[in-house]
């Protein structure tokens, strides 16, 4: 992408966040968000989370004959333990990352 | 002696303070996080400064990093925009709840106090409203300003000193348990637990044009939670 373009990308989404956060803090809180669109916000986070998190435990590229690579797996699930457990991403972080590099030193 | 403007002054400062306070368990995990986006900028061929500008103009880790790879891999500039802001439309439920709190103060302060809207602000300060304490809107712009700074601080960080970790570390891998770190409390329930579940499954078997994957995963997932949550209401307990 040419640099002016990467520029206006980032301050398109730049501006669209800002938008987003200031809404209702600018209307000074008259109004509430309609049932069916909280329902749709709420489920989205995780939706998109697994979405960005999946494909980095294959193997190859992704599609319909993707394989998974083993200590990416064992890494994550490790990862997603102590993440549940103890709520800390920063010990989720040093957990994951021991079991991948000692997996992958073996 | 003391006139109420001066003792009012003094409950925001210290107001302000204890919220930079209260950053201080979160601050390792914004850190590590913030340093991780800068690096992944500056890797997927960002220049410094468009590196930077992600971080405090967009300010939302989730989002730079999903913008990061659709740079890396080349998708149209309006597929970028338009999968980065849905990633951060949660920010419009945040919103609405602060609002109430932010009914007396002036336009310059709400619109610094949306600037400044981060998941972690929001966490903090709303366990802070449910304890009925009156001097909200201080005590998060105390901890939100002490979020942005240590987020571009790591940031800068990050775009300087990532190109020096060796490749064969994995540091890659650092970014899925970020993430892996902020999904995992999410998982209360089934409906949530599907939502994931189908959005991975999408974006590993799926493959659509123009990069649209993560955009299709979002609306799959969310349409599997709202359908459990309704054909099975046990699904979410307390909603």
């Amino acid at each position: 992408m040419a640099e002016i373009a990467t520029w206006g990308v980032i301050a398109a989404l730049g501006v669209a966040t800002f938008a987003t956060r200031l809404s209702f803090l600018a209307l000074l809180g008259e109004g509430e968000l309609p049932r069916w669109l909280r329902r749709i916000l709420h489920y989205v986070p995780p939706a998109i989370l697994a979405a960005i998190i999946a494909p980095q435990l294959l193997a190859g590229a992704p599609g319909l004959g993707a394989s998974f690579d083993g200590p990416r797996c064992a890494a994550a699930l490790a990862g997603f333990a102590v993440a549940y457990f103890t709520r800390s991403t920063f010990a989720s972080i040093a957990v994951g990352m021991a079991v991948l590099w000692g997996l992958t030193l073996l | 002696m003391t006139t109420p403007d001066r003792d009012s002054s003094i409950a925001r400062n210290q107001a302000f303070l204890a919220g930079a306070r209260a950053c201080l368990p979160l601050s390792p995990g914004v850190l590590l996080f913030g340093m991780v986006c800068g690096a992944a900028a500056a890797g997927a061929g960002l220049t410094p400064g468009q590196s930077f500008a992600l971080s405090w103009m967009v300010f939302a880790g989730s989002s730079q990093i999903v913008a990061t790879q659709l740079f890396s891999v080349g998708a149209p500039a309006w597929v970028i925009v338009l999968t980065g802001w849905i990633v951060n439309l949660r920010f419009m439920m945040y919103s609405a709840t602060l609002a109430q709190q932010f009914r007396g103060e002036s336009a310059r302060v709400r619109w610094l106090a949306g600037y400044l809207l981060t998941d972690q602000a929001f966490a903090v300060t709303l366990a802070r409203v449910l304890d009925s304490r009156r001097d909200i809107p201080w005590f998060y712009l105390g901890i939100a300003a002490t979020l942005w700074l240590l987020w571009q601080v790591a940031s800068l960080g990050g775009i300087y000193l990532g190109a020096r970790v060796p490749a064969n570390w994995s540091m890659d891998f650092v970014i899925a348990l970020t993430f892996i770190g902020v999904l995992a409390p999410l998982l209360r329930d089934r409906a949530m637990a599907a939502a994931a579940v189908s959005g991975g499954l999408t974006s590993v078997f799926l493959v659509l044009p123009l990069k649209l994957n993560l955009m299709a995963a979002a609306c799959i997932g969310a349409a599997v939670g709202i359908g459990m949550e309704t054909l099975w209401p046990k699904s979410r307990p307390g909603a």
